[in-house]
């Protein structure tokens, strides 16, 4: 709080003091009075009303003062009631009393709204658990069944699958809660996983899978990793390049600091102009108009999840020749991760 | 034979796991009383047992440490949970491997197998007729010659042997190979097995490998 802007807002007292000492002494000095008396007076008033507002205006920066500072300092805003004060001046309790009505119902409506979305994840969790057991039926039945059975079937209820996981990992990224466990894991193994997941249509549409990850362990929750390792994959495997022997390479470096996983396919490529969006919600640009099943959630959930394990991902691509994602893992970086 | 409990509450899933299972030479029994199922698994003795984790009335994990106190059967938790954090806490509670549905039916029977041979700890050594297969040092060998199999190669010959007389499809050596982080493709899987053809020409068998249009390969 600032004493010229208080004192330009507080202009017509100020003014008003101003005028009415002046008519003051103009009325003491035409009834006569002693030069002397009229300057004593002068200075008891105006001293009294410097006191005033010395007064006046300390009272308010100090409540300002530490409102403010207390809401820069706060990460939720509307928790600011439980920091400050009551003050002993009457707009600034009205002001009080106001918002800690105000906070009381916006942290009402949203306990309201953090319990429905956490009963709303928790009832999606529990129907994925549950569709998943007549995927896993229909998976045995056709296996058993090889007279019903069809490579396109087991196509489609992979795609089943790869949608009701994406939705699972949605929920995952989007609440705070930590259901994720990191590990050490074996870069092969989770690959491997991804690869078999992929095997039927990495066949069908004869791309050749090249893996050269050796013996390499990085930081992470397994099962999430595998999930982002195969939203890329599964994009590599939807925008492949006719004409040309389809190739989806992955390998893993390391420097002193990180290690870097990357997957590189020669399929379509990214248009220039769309490379900064790729990891944008709902993003599908030039190649998703190209194709229907975009949704442009993959990639997206990809980068949260990311985010939350504190690895990084990148993408660098050349329209009709090359993309390649990486995912960088800090070494041994256990605070980091912690976090 | 084998017996493998499946402890499931899916009906449908139970069904066919008990006819995957039994098709592949094991036999497969469905526990049917939950509410009694360490009697019951104490009753069945079985050599391995499939568990669900979210069973109705049952907690898996807390039926797999009561089984762990009694017993060393092994157990894959078979489970709609996709999560690190349940598959950590069940190898700490002393499982000996995890799947999540749905799973691929033929890694399950891989899984299945090898836990067995784990467990049996042979030496490894297998036969074929006179021939000794000893896919660790990757050669298979009668009393004149011997011959180098490649790892490809190997794994082709050991899941024929493995279910000799039986058909195989290609699908299945396909999902044996990849599980083996050996990602081939169909041109590379024909060339390997015309070549493990030619090897075993070399020991006399000239026909062992016989293809059957449209559904696999058999190893007579």
């Amino acid at each position: 709080m600032k004493l010229s802007k208080y004192l330009r807002n507080n202009f017509l007292i100020i003014l008003l003091f101003i005028v009415i000492t002046a008519i003051t002494n103009l009325m003491l000095v035409s009834f006569k009075t002693d030069i002397q008396a009229i300057l004593g007076i002068d200075i008891t008033v105006i001293i009294g009303f410097i006191l005033y507002i010395i007064y006046d205006f300390n009272r308010r920066k100090k409540f300002y003062n530490k409102f403010l500072n207390d809401l820069d300092l706060l990460d939720k805003k509307y928790l600011i009631t439980e920091m400050i004060e009551k003050p002993n001046f009457y707009e600034g309790e009205i002001l009080y009393d106001a918002l800690y009505d105000i906070d009381k119902s916006m942290s009402e409506k949203i306990k309201e709204y953090s319990l429905s979305i956490a009963d709303f994840k928790e009832y999606i969790e529990l129907w994925i658990h549950e569709v998943k057991l007549p995927l896993a039926s229909m998976n045995l039945i056709i296996h058993n069944h090889k007279e019903l059975s069809d490579k396109k079937i087991i196509e489609q209820l992979k795609r089943i699958d790869d949608d009701v996981e994406q939705v699972l990992y949605y929920v995952r990224s989007e609440n705070a809660e930590k259901d994720y466990l990191i590990k050490e894991t074996e870069l092969d193994r989770a690959i491997s996983n991804v690869a078999m997941r992929n095997k039927d249509i990495l066949l069908e549409n004869n791309i050749d899978f090249e893996v050269e990850v050796g013996n390499k362990k990085v930081l992470t929750d397994s099962k999430w990793l595998e999930f982002i390792v195969n939203q890329i994959v599964s994009n590599s495997i939807k925008y492949i390049r006719d004409g040309v022997e389809h190739l989806i390479r992955i390998t893993a470096e390391e420097n002193s600091k990180s290690i870097f996983l990357k997957i590189y396919d020669n399929g379509i490529g990214i248009e220039k102009s769309d490379i900064p969006k790729v990891f944008d919600k709902t993003f599908t640009g030039n190649n998703g108009r190209k194709i229907e099943t975009s949704t442009g959630m993959g990639l997206y959930i990809a980068k949260q999840l990311c985010k939350k394990l504190g690895h990084k991902i990148t993408i660098d691509s050349k329209e009709n020749e090359y993309t390649e994602v990486s995912i960088i893992f800090n070494k041994n970086d256990f605070l980091n991760v912690a976090k | 034979m084998k017996n493998i409990l499946i402890v499931e509450d899916d009906k449908v899933i139970s069904d066919e796991l008990k006819n995957l299972l039994d098709n592949a030479g094991y036999n497969g029994i469905i526990l049917k009383d939950f509410d009694n199922s360490l009697e019951e698994v104490k009753k069945i003795n079985p050599d391995l047992i499939l568990l669900d984790i979210n069973i109705p009335k049952l907690n898996g994990e807390l039926v797999l440490q009561k089984i762990r106190k009694e017993s060393n059967v092994p157990i894959i938790m078979v489970t709609s949970k996709n999560s690190e954090a349940d598959e950590v806490l069940s190898m700490s509670y002393g499982a000996d491997d995890y799947i999540t549905k749905p799973y691929n039916p033929t890694i399950l029977l891989l899984r299945i197998n090898a836990i067995f041979k784990r467990m049996e700890n042979k030496n490894d050594v297998l036969t074929y007729n006179n021939l000794v297969v000893d896919p660790k040092k990757g050669i298979i060998k009668n009393e004149k010659k011997e011959l180098i199999l490649t790892k490809n190669e190997m794994i082709i010959f050991t899941f024929l042997l493995f279910n000799r007389g039986n058909i195989v499809t290609r699908d299945d050596l396909m999902t044996d190979l990849w599980n083996n982080n050996e990602y081939i493709n169909d041109n590379a899987l024909n060339v390997n097995i015309s070549r493990l053809r030619t090897k075993l020409t070399d020991f006399g068998y000239e026909d062992a490998i016989e293809t059957r249009k449209g559904q696999g390969y058999i190893l007579k």
